[in-house]
């Protein structure tokens, strides 16, 4: 079967973390519009929250492929780990990098900034997602007024944002995505995405840490 | 001549391994008075003759042209494959690019799919695997064909011979954090792809080099760009791009 011939490819496999990791970046791409109401006001947060959840056939689709999404991305990505380090039976006694101008630190560590960012997701979703939808304006509000909470929340969105770094260019070399012309373009926004998202997401729990909103 | 201004003592920590079917373990020897002049493989001839004076087993070591060209030697000097200068085989690295009471530390090419043979030499059959996957031409006789006769635009050709340029030392996989040898048949694939004469073939030969390279037990790349910085002839990593292209390609359409 020439699909399945495709999936179990090492190319097919480096397309699903592409494809999924794509999916995951216009998820979050909608999450932070959606939650950008936080920055009006909780009464705006909490309407937009009810509207969302007054249509539960798109919920319903929503989190079940979104979930299907991470999950395929979470296990190719752990399987593709493994068989990456089944590749060198006897590892060197110096290996060094030969580039120090590329982004080798957020490459390197891509399994463990991913696992990082696992913790947090079930934290969030059995907390957020999954709570009463009804008062999470004031969920919101309650877990962002503890410090170590809204650090750990921070710390997170740096883990996504080292994620993403390196995944966005990736992800655009998989694809087949590397041409003079624009490589420019993609070497920029790896970096532009990331620090946005950091900023966006990074400066909600500051709002209510210091007090701005409440 | 060299002076005694240009000669260097060196201490050297080398991977010695008797066969594929024995341990192996590092040995440190000890070079006075090596002239910066030599190259990296003559200074292991130097070693191999104080060895051999002494009655010990001389390093094994593979090397052929030693002009950079063909792409047998190559060992991993101080965490890099082909030593620390850019676009470089071992062969043409030399030893003024290292000081005095330096040590430096010799490892093969490391790589379940390079089986190591003895020493430094290691057996690198799995990319002739993946190139002969790609297909072969008969050469029948007749006259020879006109060179120009199928027109090819200039930056295609350069392209193709960018790609063509790989003389398959295995530094990228060496180099690879994760082993993968996608670098090898990024550039093989392109160079047939690029070229009219390598069009009928075009598909089945990205699938085909593409399955022989899983089959070796290669890793998968996971873009960290280090087979292009210790790459001897500076392949880039866009001819895993269009690797990617034409394997998706010849998957679905």
């Amino acid at each position: 079967m020439w699909f399945i011939d495709f999936i179990r490819s090492s190319i097919g496999k480096k397309w699903i973390m592409a494809l999924t990791g794509c999916c995951l970046v216009l998820f979050l791409c909608s999450h932070a519009a959606g939650n950008a109401t936080l920055f009006v006001g909780i009464p705006l947060f909490q309407a937009y929250a009810d509207q969302l959840h007054s249509h539960p056939l798109i919920i319903s689709i929503l989190s079940k492929g979104l979930s299907t999404i991470f999950a395929v991305h979470i296990i190719t990505g752990i399987l593709l780990t493994l068989q990456n380090r089944n590749a060198r039976d006897q590892k060197y006694k110096v290996q060094k990098r030969a580039k120090t101008r590329n982004n080798s630190q957020a490459a390197a560590t891509m399994v463990y900034s991913g696992l990082f960012i696992l913790l947090f997701l079930v934290l969030h979703t059995s907390v957020v997602s999954f709570g009463d939808h009804s008062i999470i304006g004031e969920t919101i509000q309650n877990l962002f007024s503890s410090f170590f909470v809204s650090i750990f929340y921070i710390m997170a969105f740096i883990g996504l944002a080292l994620h993403l770094s390196h995944g966005f260019w990736s992800m655009l070399q998989t694809f087949g995505l590397n041409h003079p012309s624009y490589e420019r373009l993609i070497n920029v926004s790896t970096y532009v995405l990331p620090v946005f998202f950091l900023l966006l997401f990074g400066s909600m729990p500051l709002l209510f840490l210091f007090g701005i909103q409440n | 001549m060299s002076t005694s201004h240009n000669n260097i003592d060196l201490s050297l920590e080398i991977w010695r391994q008797k066969n594929s079917r024995t341990l192996g373990d590092f040995e440190t020897y000890q070079l006075q008075s090596i002239s910066t002049d030599m190259s990296f493989l003559e200074m292991l001839d130097v070693l191999n003759e104080k060895l051999t004076r002494e009655g010990k087993e001389p390093v094994a070591f593979d090397h052929d042209c030693r002009e950079g060209i063909c792409g047998t030697c190559g060992a991993v000097v101080n965490g890099i494959a082909h030593g620390p200068e850019p676009e470089t085989t071992l062969c043409q690295l030399h030893m003024r690019h290292f000081d005095s009471g330096d040590t430096i530390v010799i490892e093969p090419f490391r790589s379940r799919a390079f089986p190591v043979q003895k020493d430094l030499i290691v057996d690198r059959g799995a990319l002739d695997r993946v190139i002969q996957a790609g297909g072969y031409v008969s050469v029948n006789t007749g006259g020879t064909p006109d060179g120009n006769a199928i027109p090819i635009p200039s930056p295609t050709a350069e392209l193709a011979m960018d790609a063509a340029s790989c003389i398959g030392c295995g530094a990228c996989v060496a180099s690879c954090p994760n082993g993968s040898a996608m670098l090898f048949t990024g550039a093989k694939i392109s160079q047939f792809s690029l070229l009219p004469q390598g069009q009928p073939e075009r598909k089945e030969r990205a699938l085909a080099m593409v399955k022989a390279m899983d089959k070796e037990g290669f890793g998968n790349c996971t873009n960290e760009r280090e087979c292009e910085a210790v790459c001897p002839k500076g392949i880039s990593i866009r001819n895993i791009a269009r690797m990617n292209r034409e394997f998706v390609k010849a998957s679905f359409f």
